[in-house]
């Protein structure tokens, strides 16, 4: 599959991480802007409108975290947070503010590249698209609201389907656990973690082929989930 | 001893001085002077016993004054009538001082003894951290300086095949490095004390999913088995943690067992908790191993160095008992060790309701 060249923003204070982190998208074809502090990340966000942002969350000047808030008031581009390894809390709140996606450091660059596939395919998909998610054995029409495995129907509760429906709608993308919560069942619920633990169960037994090590429907733990459909 | 309050020794050197009093008042009539004398005595052993010399004099001076002033003739008076009741005064003295004395030397010595011990110890896993430290850091960093030199140096008269391949063994070097780093930290902050649980519910079957996903490359040599019962009840824990603590034994299991081996990954309710194991059947180890495999820097056995620094277990520990839980290795019959640990199970949450036939 052939990925669309994109102009994507990294604000990144280490060089050598923005060097590597550059070179590596350059070489998948994209342009790429460079800037090492959030004052000049914030500015090239504006001058360069970039497709992506890639956002180191420890930057000198001021937080990462503001630099996520204050793209977020004017434009909708994806931004995927670099962040340091077991720091849950400071995702959530990257992700929170308004991030789509993270990638932990230290990372590989194939990892960090298939999030910027999916994050550019995200903003390619905002638009309309599909609503028929395939995941193994399993289809799922959102529209039509029918869920098969196997050429069999399934029966889907209202809210299996609402949370399915929000999780494809940022489909290989990671959801808070407050974001699913509110969304499914208000901002009442957006701590009551276990209901997404009984639900998040019943719908991969519904429609994975293996629920206990399942490849569609994935726990980002003390995260969120994360939905990832065939393509 | 209580240091900090010294003036509880005092108050009870003085209370018991009184109590004796009383106790001597409600003798007299039938006992001989000198047997009050030894209840005295009691309470001056009591009080060096329990607080400090200060307080045992002290002790000792206020009975002597009320065994002077209540008992001996003449009564009511300080005067001492028979010589022979200095005596009585100087054994109570005497005896104050001797057993606080010995008391005190006793605990210095013993302080002393506990200090050299831990001391010893220290130095004995400091020399251990060294020691494993020069051995497993410092080989991958040999092959990153080695091969990233070679890549800078003389990358542009390799053979592309030759250059990819240095730069993937510094790829596989550093994550392995970059993992160890993590343990040594997550160690010292589990020691330090300075992880706070973030509890939520979580569900085992979720977070062994998430593990043996994350370690799909690594367990990729062996057959994995899962038996996690569908209705297991949920679990309040700091769900990332936990994720560490049955990642270690997993990954314990890949690097310490054969390939082609069984591992075989399990969760129950036992009792008022959730047990998890983690079974291989890659040979087993002696019984004293069992318990030490969980001490920082142990490998069981004979290992071969590389097999990493020996951390795992201990953090595995640390967060199972973090959690209230208990973590403990037993020999499996036919040669295998089976890891296991327990997590408490609290009342669960109210469920969400909906109508399933909606």
């Amino acid at each position: 599959m052939t990925e669309p060249r994109a102009t994507i923003l990294v604000v990144e204070d280490d060089p050598d991480i923005r060097r590597f982190v550059a070179a590596a998208l350059r070489a998948e074809g994209h342009q790429v802007a460079e800037s090492a502090d959030a004052r000049r990340g914030g500015i090239d966000a504006g001058t360069h409108k970039p497709d992506l942002a890639i956002v180191d969350l420890g930057l000198p000047d001021f937080d990462g975290l503001e630099l996520i808030r204050r793209i977020r008031a004017w434009s909708t581009m994806p931004i995927l947070v670099l962040s340091a390894r077991s720091l849950e809390r400071a995702k959530i709140d990257a992700l929170d503010a308004g991030a789509d996606d993270y990638v932990t450091k230290p990372f590989g660059v194939g990892e960090l590249l298939a999030r910027v596939r999916v994050a550019l395919r995200h903003r390619a998909r905002t638009a309309g698209g599909g609503s028929v998610v395939r995941m193994g054995a399993a289809e799922v029409d959102l529209a039509r609201r029918v869920a098969t495995r196997e050429g069999r129907p399934v029966h889907l509760t209202p809210i299996e389907f609402r949370l399915l429906e929000c999780l494809a709608r940022h489909a290989g993308l990671v959801v808070t656990h407050r974001a699913l919560l509110t969304e499914v069942w208000g901002p009442t619920h957006a701590s009551d973690t276990h209901y997404l633990r009984i639900y998040l169960k019943q719908l991969r037994d519904k429609l994975e082929d293996d629920p206990v090590r399942p490849r569609h429907l994935l726990t980002e733990t003390g995260v969120g989930y994360r939905l990832v459909p065939d393509e | 001893m209580d240091a900090r309050r010294p003036w509880i020794g005092y108050a009870s050197a003085a209370a018991l001085a009184g109590a004796c009093t009383v106790a001597g008042l409600a003798m007299r009539p039938r006992f001989d002077i000198v047997n009050i004398a030894m209840v005295y005595l009691l309470a001056v052993v009591v009080v060096a016993l329990k607080f400090s010399r200060g307080a045992a004099v002290a002790c000792a001076a206020l009975c002597v004054a009320a065994f002077d002033f209540v008992f001996v003739p003449p009564q009511g008076t300080f005067t001492v009538a028979d010589v022979q009741y200095l005596l009585t005064f100087s054994i109570m003295l005497a005896v104050a001082l001797v057993v606080s004395h010995l008391l005190a030397r006793g605990r210095e010595e013993s302080e002393a003894r506990a200090a050299a011990a831990l001391e010893a110890e220290t130095e004995r896993v400091r020399s251990t951290l060294l020691a494993s430290i020069s051995h497993d850091l410092r080989t991958p960093l040999a092959v990153l300086t080695g091969a990233s030199s070679t890549l800078a140096e003389e990358g542009a008269r390799l053979p592309a095949a030759e250059r990819e391949a240095l730069a993937r063994s510094i790829y596989g070097q550093a994550r392995e490095l970059s993992e160890q780093v993590d343990k040594v930290l997550q160690m010292t902050r589990l020691e330090s004390g300075a992880i706070a649980l973030e509890r939520d519910w979580a569900s085992l079957a979720e977070i062994a999913g998430t593990v043996l996903r994350r370690l799909s490359d690594r367990l990729a040599t062996h057959r994995v088995l899962v038996e996690v019962p569908a209705d297991l009840p949920l679990v309040r824990v700091d769900a990332a943690l936990v994720d560490q603590a049955l990642a270690n034994l997993l990954d314990n299991a890949a690097r310490h067992t054969p390939p082609g081996t069984l591992v075989r990954v399990r969760a129950r309710v036992e009792g008022d908790g959730i047990a998890v194991s983690v079974e291989d059947f890659g040979g087993g180890l002696d019984a004293r191993d069992l318990e030490r495999v969980f001490a920082k820097f142990q490998r069981g056995g004979h290992e071969a160095p590389g097999s990493g620094m020996g951390l795992g277990l201990a953090i595995c520990r640390a967060i199972v008992r973090l959690h209230g839980g208990r973590a403990w290795a037993e020999a499996v019959p036919g040669g295998g060790i089976a890891f296991r640990f327990t997590l408490p199970v609290e009342p669960p949450p109210r469920a969400p309701a909906e109508d399933e036939a909606a």
